[in-house]
Parts: C-alpha cells; sequence; structure tokens
C-alpha cells in the first residue's frame, strides 16, 4: 500500500457524523500531524460539508488506524467512525481523489465547487502533503478542469438554489446590480439569496412577520427590514422576490401585489416561491410581465439539468481512468528509481566484497591481472543488472511496475520506505 | 465571378445556419469560434459577389440584405451574446442567397443609374435600415418565444439556449433605434436623386409608396419605444406586426407588377 484515501462522504455518513468530522482551516495542520506521526509520509486532508477525507502517501498501510481513531475522539459517543466510511488504497484511491475533483462523487452531480475545495484542501495541506500527493492533487484539478471542459457534466443548473439563478438569468441580461427583496427568514431562501448575492443582485430589503428576525437578517446582508404589510408597495421596485415564510397559507395575493406591479411600467419581476406551502398565489404569476416560480418548477428545472448530467458520466468516467493510468504510470516509475538504486548498490557490495576476497587469495597476480579481474567483475554485474533494470523500467512506464518492484524488495531484502 | 463568390456564401451561410440549429436537434453547440467564423467567412466571400453587382432589380437587393442580415447576425452574437438570432437570421440570409441565384444575378434594366454613388448609397442605407427591421423582427420573435417559455415553464430547449427576455428587449430597440436614421437617409438620398441626376427619370409610384410606408412603420415603432417607452411584450408584437406589413405591401405591390428586374 502506497496511497490511501480515508474518509466519509455524503453517501456513506448523515449529516450528523459529517458534522462531527468537518475540519475548519485552522484545525487542518494538527489531525494531519497526528495522522503522520503514525507512519505516513504525507497528507491532505479534504473536509467540506459533504465529506471529510484523508488523503494519504503511506508505504507502511499504518495511517488509517491512527485516522479512525481520530475520528472516533470527534465522534465522541463510543460509536464506530468507521462504519460510516470507507477505506481505498493505490489506484482506486488516485480514482477516487479524481472522481472527486470531476464531481462524479458530489451530491449534485458535476457540481463546480468542489473543484475550489480540492484545491483550498491542497493549499491547507501543502506543508504536509509531501511530493506524491503534491502531484495527486495538481493532476486531480487538471482532471476536473478536463472533465468540465470536454464533457457537459457541470453545463446547467442542477439544484433547487442554482435553478432560481438560471430562471432570473433568463429574465435580465445581467443579474449584477438587480435589486432583490426576500420575504421569510427561511433556509432555502437564505440559500438561494446567497446564490443570488453571488452573481452580484444586491438584496436591498428583508421583510419578515415579526419585524426583528426581519432586522436581524437584513443586518447580515446590508439591506432595511421591513414588516410584511410594508413589503407589499416594494413590488413596484424590486427585481426579483424571494420567498420563503412559514405562513400557512398564501401571504402575496393578486390584490396585495397589483397595483405596485402597474406602476412597474412593464420592467419584468421575478419571483421565486420557495415556501412550503407556497406563499405566493398562482394567480400572480398571471400578471404581465410577472414570473412567478415555485419550488416544485425549479426542483424540475434541477432535475432535467440533472438527467442531462447523467448522460455525460461514461464520457466523464473514461477521462477519469486514462488520467489514473497515466498518474500510475508516473508513479510507477517513480518508485523505481530509488529501489533500482538500492538494488544496485547491494549488488556492487556484494561484488567489491568477493573481489576483494578473491583478491587475497591471489596473491601472485600483477597489478595489471588484478585490475584486468576488477574490470571483469564490473563487466559481469553490469551484465546480470541490465535486463532486470530494463524490464523493471519499462514495466514502470507501463503502469506495471508496482508489482515487480515488491517482488524485487521481497526476494533481495531491500527497504521498502521509498514510496513517499 | 458573380456566381462563385455567391455559392461560397450560400454554402458557408448554410453550414451556419446549421450550426445554429444543432443544439436544437440534441447535439453538442459548435464553438463560438465556429459559430462566428463560418458566417463570417461566407461575409466575407458575399462581399466579393456583391460588389461586383449592380443594385438594380430584385436579385442584387435581396443579395445585399442577405449580406446586412449576416453581418448583423455576427454583431448580435458579438455585442449581445445573442447566438439565437441566428436561428431566424441563418436560414433567412440562406434562403435570400438562393432566390438571388434562381432569380438571376445579373445586371438590371438601369445600368446608367446603378452605378451612381447616390444610388450606390440609396440601396445601401435603405437595405440596411430594412435589415435592422427584420433584426428588430428576429429579436422580438425570439423575446416572444422564449417569453412563453417562461411564463409556461417549460424549461425546454429555447430556455436554454434562447437569450435572456431583457437582452433581446434591448437588440430589438438599438435594431429600430438604428434602422430609422438608415432608412430616412435612404429615403432622402432617393429624393435628392430623383432630383439633382435623374432629370426626366422616372420613378414608380409604386416605389414611393413603399419607401413611404416603410419609413413611417418603422418612425411608428421607434416613437413607440422611445417617446411612449414601450417595452416588452408589447414591443415585440409591435415590432413582428410592423415587419409583416412592410413584407405584406411589398408583395402587394409587386404582384401588381410583376417582374424581377426592377425592384419595385
Amino acid at each position: 500500500m502506497s496511497i490511501a484515501v480515508v474518509g466519509v462522504n455524503h453517501r456513506t455518513a448523515p449529516l450528523e457524523v459529517r458534522e462531527r468530522f468537518a475540519h475548519a482551516p485552522r484545525e487542518v495542520p494538527a489531525s494531519l500531524a497526528r495522522v503522520l506521526s503514525a507512519g505516513a509520509r504525507g497528507g491532505v486532508l479534504l473536509s467540506t460539508c459533504n465529506r471529510t477525507e484523508f488523503y494519504l502517501a503511506d508505504p507502511e498501510g499504518t495511517a488509517p488506524q491512527a485516522v479512525w481513531a481520530l475520528l472516533n475522539e470527534r465522534l465522541g459517543d463510543g460509536r464506530d467512525a468507521s462504519a460510516y466510511g470507507y477505506f481505498q488504497h493505490d489506484e482506486e484511491a488516485v480514482r477516487h481523489l479524481y472522481r472527486v475533483s470531476a464531481g462524479l462523487d458530489s451530491m449534485i452531480l458535476g457540481e463546480s465547487q468542489i473543484q475550489g475545495q480540492v484545491r483550498e484542501a491542497w493549499e491547507t495541506s501543502r506543508e504536509q502533503a509531501g511530493p506524491v500527493l503534491h502531484r495527486l492533487f495538481q493532476s486531480a484539478l487538471l482532471v476536473g478542469a478536463r472533465v468540465r471542459s470536454e464533457t457537459a457534466l457541470g453545463t446547467g443548473a442542477a439544484s433547487a438554489p442554482s435553478a432560481a439563478v438560471a430562471v432570473a438569468g433568463k429574465i435580465f441580461s445581467s443579474l449584477a446590480g438587480r435589486s432583490a427583496l426576500i420575504l421569510g427568514a427561511g433556509d432555502m431562501a437564505e440559500l438561494a439569496a446567497n446564490c443570488l448575492v453571488s452573481e452580484g443582485v444586491r438584496v436591498t430589503l428583508v421583510a419578515n412577520r415579526t419585524y426583528e428576525r426581519a432586522k436581524a437578517i437584513a443586518e447580515e446582508l446590508g439591506a432595511r427590514a421591513l414588516t410584511l404589510d410594508e413589503a407589499w408597495e416594494q413590488f413596484a421596485s424590486a427585481d426579483i422576490v424571494l420567498s420563503s415564510t412559514a405562513a400557512p397559507h398564501a401571504v402575496v395575493t393578486w390584490e396585495r401585489i397589483a397595483p405596485a406591479i402597474a406602476r412597474r411600467g412593464g420592467r419584468p419581476l421575478c419571483i421565486l416561491d420557495l415556501a412550503v406551502p407556497r406563499d405566493v398565489e398562482p394567480a400572480v404569476g398571471q400578471l404581465e410581465n410577472v414570473f412567478l416560480y415555485d419550488i416544485d418548477d425549479l426542483q424540475a428545472v434541477a432535475a432535467q439539468v440533472a438527467a442531462e448530467r447523467r448522460t455525460e458520466i461514461p464520457a466523464a468516467e473514461r477521462i477519469v481512468n486514462a488520467e489514473v493510468e497515466r498518474f500510475w504510470a508516473w508513479y510507477g516509475g517513480l518508485a523505481v528509481v530509488p529501489v533500482l538504486k538500492e538494488f544496485r548498490g547491494r549488488l556492487e557490495d556484494v561484488r567489491a566484497a568477493e573481489l576483494e576476497r578473491a583478491l587475497k587469495r591471489l596473491g601472485h597476480l600483477s597489478p595489471e591481472d588484478r585490475a584486468q579481474l576488477e574490470l571483469f567483475s564490473h563487466a559481469l554485474l553490469n551484465k546480470f543488472l541490465h535486463h532486470p533494470t530494463v524490464a523493471l523500467k519499462e514495466a514502470a512506464q507501463a503502469g506495471r511496475g508496482y508489482g515487480l518492484l515488491e517482488a524485487l524488495k521481497k526476494l533481495f531484502g531491500l527497504e521498502s520506505r521509498h514510496d513517499a | 465571378m458573380v456566381l462563385v463568390p455567391h455559392l461560397l456564401a450560400l454554402g458557408l451561410y448554410g453550414l451556419a445556419t446549421a450550426l445554429a440549429l444543432a443544439p436544437f436537434a440534441g447535439l453538442r453547440p459548435a464553438s463560438r469560434g465556429l459559430t462566428l467564423g463560418t458566417p463570417l467567412t461566407g461575409a466575407a466571400a458575399h462581399v466579393v459577389g456583391v460588389a461586383q453587382l449592380t443594385p438594380v432589380g430584385v436579385a442584387p437587393v435581396l443579395s445585399i440584405l442577405a449580406l446586412f442580415l449576416v453581418l448583423l447576425q455576427v454583431v448580435s452574437e458579438r455585442v449581445f451574446r445573442a447566438s439565437a438570432v441566428a436561428v431566424f437570421t441563418g436560414p433567412l440570409a440562406t434562403g435570400l442567397v438562393a432566390l438571388a441565384l434562381l432569380i438571376g444575378l445579373g445586371p438590371g434594366v438601369e445600368p446608367a443609374p446603378g452605378r451612381n454613388a447616390w444610388f450606390v448609397l440609396h440601396v445601401a442605407l435603405s437595405v440596411f435600415g430594412l435589415a435592422l427591421l427584420a433584426l428588430a423582427f428576429v429579436s422580438a420573435a425570439l423575446y416572444l418565444l422564449q417569453f412563453r417559455e417562461l411564463k409556461t415553464k417549460r424549461f425546454g430547449q429555447m430556455f436554454q439556449l434562447f437569450p435572456p427576455l431583457e437582452r433581446l428587449d434591448r437588440l430589438n430597440h438599438i435594431a429600430l433605434v438604428a434602422g430609422f436614421p438608415a432608412l430616412t437617409l435612404g429615403v432622402l438620398l432617393a429624393v435628392g436623386y430623383a432630383e439633382r441626376y435623374a432629370g426626366g427619370w422616372h420613378v414608380d409610384p409604386a416605389q414611393v409608396v413603399w419607401g413611404t410606408f416603410t419609413w413611417a412603420v418603422v418612425g411608428w415603432a421607434v416613437w413607440a419605444r422611445v417617446v411612449r417607452h414601450w417595452a416588452g411584450r408589447r414591443a415585440a408584437v409591435a415590432s413582428i406586426a410592423g415587419f409583416a406589413a412592410v413584407l405584406l405591401v411589398y408583395l402587394v405591390l409587386k404582384l401588381a407588377e410583376p417582374g424581377t428586374e426592377r425592384f419595385l
């Protein structure tokens, strides 16, 4: 074993467990140091809301136990962390990281945020990564970029909040500088608001049933707080309305907002109703130049995109497989050099010792004859070494060097700590 | 040497049209370089062909109109990122060049005025104004299709591939506002040419009727947008109605006096 990944993700562990394993960037060096002290030569910790993964250059195969011990402590209730996780090594570990970077292992297939998270993980762990993992993460980012540029895996909006942005982006030329009014304070509205803000939308007003709650959120977003009753007038000026109140019935009605809509002068208004039950009565969508979308509409957009993305999986997997082969060939070649050096050194020692012993027994030889004998011993050693050296290098270049290397180490009792 | 560049332009416009329509057939969209380069190469060949034409008669005018349409398509794509414009302008330009080739691109019956700079400028500006009116029509049609997709929440290919409503509205606005001075200058040049050079040159009443009507339609559309602040769906419907009226009046006048030697 040389390269390994140990961790949990959204498929293997519930949110309650993932939350406990999540590492803030400042916690990463200490956790990695602890794992490295168990024998790993390098480590990178990738911690997002959907996964906590330790990537290890671990020739001894001892570090995974240290990872589970660390995660057990974080779990802190006697449960076994390894029951929620997975462990992969060698080519499968490389493939795993490449799939993660490409978005193939993401909750939302093809999402691009993970690419930045992989880069951040690499940068945060830079001091502790070691040369093999440096190369691995560098190539993983390239694989992610290749998959996104050569396939349509990352196109479209595959989540409801990003679908909200996509829909608004089909109404307005640019979302930058648009004003948004937020009704209510639901989590989904906050998530969608953040998506809109990341596109340059200005949240100017936050309205809620209770003014204090509206004020708290408004302060966070740099907006002005209103009560719901004050909000209806604002439909005349806002470009986007994001609604997610906890009301049990529709609060945005035709009667309440039609007078304000009439004063818009034909400017389009995008209303994103993320509440369940709905905040906006469907009749509002019939107002001229009002575009109303509820959570089902947005999820339909996201589902459609996700279905389209799924057709791109085979093409993305082909890229990943080709890049795994390429990395493994490089890695095989990297491991061959020090082993061959030691192998040659070991045989050279034998040659020198046996030559010395022979020369002691052959004291009558002239200096010329002694020199000739030494030349002979060098030539013989080189002849013996030539074929295995060439075969090993060729196998390494073809990505098959790892097995031969292990056999060589075992047969000649070589040191095994060359991997990282 | 008029035929070869036109045939080349026809082929490249056809290819550009296929590239524009391919995503609607579920194929992967072509690269931006290809979708811009193909019609531009066609337009370059087309310019060579048009430069050798006498701008008199139906066929040369159709050819020049196609050239302007393709150039406006490229500008729309480059400046407004409205590549879907090619869905309409591509087939339109290809059809116009094909029709011009079918009619025949030989010199018209009025070779003398055809080489006069005033006349050439009159034709160029008038046809450019018409091309802008056609672009306003195309952007309005795209607007209404996208509007319907958004209102009915279909989220199909049109939703994915058509530009945002606001951008289409802006393109429509600019096409009309730019088209009006071009047409005005075209009409003024025609009047100036008739008075200064034509002398006894006979001006067909049909030309006067259609030219004035087209100018008035575009003028009305610009007035509605700029003075009355029409926008969105109402402006789009007005653009389509205006373009349809101009086309209808032309066809009626042309049917009244058939023949391809004269534009009208």
